[in-house]
């Protein structure tokens, strides 16, 4: 305490403090251990002019597609270890692997593979703001198109 | 509660422009003091005080306390004055009667018990024999005399030991007892 | 017993109070009895009182308020310009102040810079869309779409022709209507 008298010594500690702290923050944000990863499978189709209510709050990113409804197929979170991989399973036997690459500037680097009959269909690597998402759509499905959107959150 | 010298040094040390005022009025006087015996010039002692001070605040943030504020100030008159005299170049008729005009005007406020011719004859015999010493051992004479400063303290002014304090002041003393005997 | 010439060697220590107590009392006794020696402390006493009772009649007469103008005129006369702004700052700014201030401005800048991590969408408009990197679809057809409005990236992964023509009796689109 005594050495918080001294307004010099007050000075020098607090301001070591908060840069020791912006800078473990900073290395905390450049190195998340884990992002979650969430696809939710979404089928768009004109057969109906339904609007799933379970996809509120993505009117406005699936409205451009202008196909006629958009429903909730499945939702899915894994939690992936950076560098490491996790698979999801998609309708009409698809998989969707994650690879989360790097971490900067608040931005998550996805490496994304979308397979078919264990079969390639697309690879792309995607930069995602944090908590942002993409979409990836196309593969037909039940009378529709699939419409998945891929969000990651770092960890 | 009064404020302590280093309290104020301290404050000083922050931009507080009146502590470093508080300082001044408390040793403006002692420090004039010991300048006007080292030069017995009174225009001169004045410009050497005012510059001490003006030394002392342009180095206050410099100052840490080793020592106690009033041996730092004396350090910076003393050094000055000695300074002073060394680029002096009055002729010893001309110091003596600088120093007996001191002695003169200070007989319209003296407390001194002293007034008769033989007072008079004493002072301008310790004028002269002052002028005799050396600025260094002016400055130990001073700053025994006046200030009552111990041999420590006036070594830490003076940048010397002890002993040297101690040969100084005895040299200066024996030599104007030499040259006042008569007269005391 | 020490001789005249040493005690008169010893009598300025011993006025100044720098003899340890032994010493001190063996001056202060052969004093007493010394008439000589006496009169070698008196001189030495009448020194130091002419020499300080001049010099504090002089000093007296030096009022403190003309005094301290002279050394203000010095400090803003010496001081260069650059210096006095620099003091006026350090005025203003005194380390007490500073010793919360910095901390204070660190701890500001730290959290505008980190702002976005909790307001998200403040950087919209500058990072907000997801970039795509690379991108292989095996030789199929594939589309890249940038939402403005809802600042969105769509891949749009376009059927195989054999496999749509395979499935020509399906009645829906397989491609978005952009």
């Amino acid at each position: 305490m005594r050495l918080l008298m001294n307004p010099r010594n007050r000075l020098r500690l607090f301001s070591l403090a908060l840069i020791l702290t912006a800078g473990l923050v900073g290395a905390a944000e450049k190195n998340p251990q884990f992002v979650q990863v969430t696809i939710r499978t979404i089928l768009a189709e004109n057969k109906t002019d339904d609007f799933d209510p379970k996809l509120k709050g993505m009117e406005r990113q699936l409205k451009p597609l202008k196909y006629r409804s958009y429903r909730l197929l499945k939702a899915e979170d894994q939690n992936v270890p950076s560098q490491g991989t996790r698979s999801f399973e998609i309708p009409g036997g698809r998989s969707l692997t994650v690879a989360p690459q790097e971490f900067q500037d608040n931005r998550i680097a996805l490496k994304v593979r979308l397979t078919e009959r264990e079969k390639p269909v697309i690879d792309t690597t995607v930069k995602i703001p944090n908590k942002g998402n993409f979409i990836l759509g196309g593969p037909p499905h039940d009378g529709g198109v699939l419409v998945l959107s891929i969000s990651a959150t770092a960890q | 509660m009064e404020l302590s010298d280093w309290d104020l040094v301290q404050k000083c040390q922050s931009g507080d422009m009146a502590s470093f005022q508080e300082l001044v009025s408390r040793y403006h006087q002692k420090v004039y003091m010991v300048v006007l015996g080292l030069l017995h010039n009174r225009d001169d002692a004045l410009e050497v005080a005012q510059e001490t001070f003006f030394r002392a605040y342009r180095k206050i943030r410099s100052f840490e306390g080793g020592s106690s504020f009033y041996t730092w100030i004396y350090r910076i008159a003393v050094n000055l004055a000695i300074d002073q005299q060394r680029r002096q170049k009055r002729n010893p008729l001309e110091f003596r009667e600088t120093m007996d005009g001191v002695l003169e005007a200070q007989e319209e406020t003296a407390r001194d018990p002293f007034a008769d011719v033989h007072d008079r004859e004493l002072r301008e015999n310790l004028a002269r024999a002052i002028n005799e010493l050396t600025p260094e051992h002016k400055a130990v004479i001073m700053l025994r005399t006046i200030e009552g400063l111990s041999y420590k303290e006036i070594g830490e002014i003076l940048g010397c030991s002890e002993g040297t304090v101690m040969s100084r002041l005895h040299y200066a003393r024996k030599k104007l007892q030499d040259k006042l005997s008569a007269f005391l | 017993m020490r001789d005249c010439e040493s005690i008169r060697e010893s009598i300025g220590r011993w006025l100044d109070g720098e003899l340890d107590t032994a010493e001190s009392e063996s001056i202060r006794a052969h004093l007493a009895s010394c008439e000589e020696c006496r009169k070698a402390q008196q001189q030495l006493e009448s020194i130091d009182q002419i020499l300080k009772t001049t010099l504090l009649a002089e000093a007296q007469q030096i009022e403190f308020l003309p005094f301290w103008r002279g050394v203000q005129v010095r400090i803003a006369q010496k001081t260069p310009w650059h210096e006095q702004a620099l003091e006026g700052l350090r005025a203003t700014f005194t380390l007490s102040r500073a010793a919360w201030l910095v901390p204070a401005g660190i701890a500001v800048v730290l959290a505008i810079l980190s702002l976005d991590s909790y307001i998200p969408g403040l950087r919209e408009g500058r990072n907000s869309f997801a970039s795509v990197e690379s991108i292989d679809a095996y030789g199929r057809n594939v589309a890249l779409l940038r939402e403005n409005e809802s600042k969105t990236t769509v891949i749009w992964l376009y059927e195989d022709q054999e496999e749509e023509n395979a499935t020509a009796d399906e009645p829906a689109k397989s491609a978005p209507a952009f």
